[in-house]
């Protein structure tokens, strides 16, 4: 498989990099895309000959978005996420997932940016990040959660996916892979239309599953971020339980479609826990914890 | 085994009613006399080990085994004896009107998050306006979080572990344990 993916890959390397125009991280990316390429053995169309040349330097910087453009993809990815699901209608919920989501990221290494969280209208298990600060989670998950240290481990998953860039990676790579199929620069123009295109079709940006790493290190880095904000560590691997728990029903499809299983998760965090937080100490603050109506 | 049988049946009738949990072991582990990394041993767990979950201490869990009693680190155990699916939160899905298909089959105001519905998602201008309506300034929150005194700590991030370490059966090793 990679003998004979290889070859091709070293045409559509070539052929990318003759483009000039291209405004897309050569190093960094396509290194990762070629390895994702080779792994996957999902191979590009090697037959089209790059006839077209993109004609226009992009408008939209996808290989180092500013943060501004990295908010503007998280927005759209975000109004389309809500778009299948709506925010559940109460405020009182909104403004308090916010007020620890808001908290947690601030000891986050992006504390500057615009976070927003939301709880929305659906009875799956999951949550959801999307560049520039955007974090949301399903009704069905709040509704696993008994108290607050709880939901900042959660945010905290989610928050780290931001702080790391973790899906904007994603769309680089994507949007590389799929030029160097096409062999031809996507023409990126300005405004909404321009931000759909280099997100795909909806939110399915959320659909696919980041590498394993990025899960396992979000759980790292989450339970770190809720213990800097002052909560008990283990809030974040409680959860896990729980859904480990519910066993392997619909409401997790597509969970554990883009997560690894949380017993892999909950291995992973205690062999990076070991001993490191035995003297770790923080709040639970069930009592404080806003209930479903 | 005919015991466990029914005390996992009662369990699941009564979910209010707290009979010692029931949990599996994740990795070996060693089993100590205190929720102290270097308190006494008391015996060791195996992979899959089921046990019983008396109490918990921050980051130690009390357990019984048919072979040790003592304290294991929270995160070696896990609840329950599933290790995929439980087949009664799918009777309970099927009841609330759902297939195990990920599809709502009955109109009972439950609705999923498949990946069909991600794809097909149409951009909502008034929903994100909501969203950013609930934004809460970094003050704001800090304000929220002093009032039942939480305080920012400094802490390192968790390195990666060894790459092997989730990947095999075993955990970490326990010295003289059963493998």
């Amino acid at each position: 498989m990679i003998i004979r993916t290889a070859p091709i890959l070293l045409a559509v390397l070539l052929s990318i990099s003759s483009l000039t125009a291209l405004a897309f991280d050569l190093e960094g990316t396509l290194k990762d895309a070629i390895k994702e390429k080779v792994k996957t053995g999902k191979e590009a169309e090697p037959e089209k000959k790059p006839e077209t040349k993109s004609e226009s330097e992009p408008a939209f910087n996808l290989r180092s978005p500013s943060q501004a453009e990295e908010i503007q993809l998280g927005r759209q990815i975000t109004g389309n996420l809500l778009g299948a699901a709506p925010l559940v209608k109460d405020a009182a919920l909104q403004k308090y997932v916010n007020e620890i989501g808001r908290w947690v990221a601030s000891q986050s290494e992006r504390p500057d940016l615009p976070w927003h969280f939301g709880v929305i209208e659906s009875e799956d298990i999951n949550a959801f990040a999307a560049p520039g600060g955007y974090v949301i989670i399903t009704k069905g998950l709040y509704r696993k959660l008994e108290n607050e240290a709880q939901l900042a481990g959660i945010l905290g998953h989610e928050i780290s996916h931001v702080v790391r860039k973790h899906h904007l990676r994603l769309l680089q790579k994507t949007q590389l892979l799929n030029i160097g199929a096409k062999l031809l620069g996507t023409k990126l123009g300005k405004g909404d239309d321009t931000v759909q295109k280099v997100i795909g079709n909806g939110a399915e940006i959320l659909a696919r599953g980041l590498d394993k790493d990025a899960e396992y290190e979000a759980d790292r880095m989450g339970v770190i971020l809720a213990a800097r904000s002052g909560y008990e560590p283990f809030g974040l691997p409680e959860v896990l339980q729980s859904i480990s728990e519910t066993g392997n029903t619909s409401r997790v499809q597509l969970l554990y479609k883009t997560h690894p299983h949380p017993d892999d998760r909950l291995l992973r965090l205690g062999d990076a826990i070991g001993d490191r937080l035995d003297k770790v100490q923080g709040k639970t603050l069930g009592e404080r914890f806003y209930k479903l109506k | 085994m005919h015991i466990l049988r029914i005390l996992t049946f009662a369990a699941l009738l009564l979910p209010g009613l707290s009979l010692a949990e029931v949990g599996t072991a994740l990795k070996n582990d060693q089993v100590r006399a205190e929720p102290y990394s270097d308190a006494r041993l008391t015996g060791s767990i195996t992979r899959n080990d089921k046990v019983e979950i008396l109490s918990r201490n921050g980051a130690w869990l009390n357990i019984k085994t048919s072979k040790t009693k003592g304290w294991v680190r929270l995160l070696s155990v896990k609840r329950g004896t599933a290790s995929t699916g439980s087949s009664a939160s799918d009777v309970l899905n099927m009841a609330s009107g759902r297939s195990g298909t990920g599809k709502v089959v009955a109109t009972t105001g439950v609705r999923g998050l498949n990946e069909e519905d991600l794809k097909s998602a149409k951009f909502d201008e008034a929903q994100v306006k909501t969203l950013e309506g609930y934004t809460q300034s970094p003050q704001q929150s800090q304000k929220f979080a002093a009032t039942r005194s939480l305080k920012a700590a400094k802490l390192e991030y968790l390195p990666a572990p060894a790459q092997s370490a989730g990947n095999t059966s075993s955990g970490s090793p326990v010295p003289g344990g059963a493998k």
